[in-house]
């Protein structure tokens, strides 16, 4: 943390952001099921949008999955496809 | 033979007794294609995520079968036709579970190649130590 903080130049704002990173890589989830609610939901927040990997820090192999299981979902009501 | 699932909800009305005649129904269907029902599970009532033809809750149903598309195609229509179901889907799953086969062969295999690695690593710089 500390060679991060020298490396910035004088005057920017330091703060370290913690590296993120993909939940299924690291549980070693190879397969994400529709079915499963409680996972799926952790990924779509409020409105019922499909979290964004810029914010979640899934990879993009994993994402792909996601989107798939989460639209399988919305198709048989288990998720919604906006709040009302 | 593929791999399907098809999962779909009954109206929460519906008496017991429906329902199994609905699953029933579905399971002649497969098996008189030349299918093969694998997995029957009904996952019981719950609440829908959002309002289907005025409905706020349903009665989930879940058939695990192999069969070709043929009977997926039939079973697609019966469901549609019958009043007292509300919605369906069928996902075909047999990619995924070659997928998940090789990915898992994959594994095993660097992990027995790693476990064999790691034991030769130190008698290799033991050796360099010696020298």
């Amino acid at each position: 943390m500390k060679s991060v903080k020298e490396k910035r130049p004088a005057g920017q704002k330091q703060y370290y952001r913690r590296k993120k990173v993909c939940k299924f890589c690291v549980e070693r989830i190879d397969t994400i099921n529709y079915k499963d609610v409680k996972l799926l939901s952790q990924f779509v927040p409020e409105r019922a949008k499909i979290m964004p990997r810029r914010i979640s820090g899934v990879c993009s192999h994993h994402q792909r999955l996601l989107n798939d299981a989460i639209k399988k979902a919305r198709n048989i009501a288990l998720l919604p496809f906006a709040t009302e | 033979m593929r791999n399907y699932e098809i999962m779909f909800i009954v109206n929460p009305n519906a008496t017991e007794e429906e329902i199994d005649k609905i699953n029933g129904q579905i399971e002649s269907i497969v098996t008189t294609g030349g299918g093969k029902v694998e997995k029957l599970e009904k996952m019981g009532k719950r609440r829908l995520a959002y309002e289907v033809d005025k409905h706020r809750e349903g009665f989930y149903v879940l058939f695990v079968i192999s069969a070709n598309g043929d009977i997926v195609k039939e079973c697609e229509r019966r469901l549609r036709v019958m009043d007292a179901i509300i919605k369906y889907i069928t996902v075909r799953t047999d990619e995924e579970i070659r997928r998940l086969d090789k990915m898992r062969n994959f594994r095993q295999k660097r992990a027995a190649r790693r476990g064999s690695g790691a034991s030769a690593a130190p008698t290799q710089s033991a050796e360099e130590a010696m020298q």
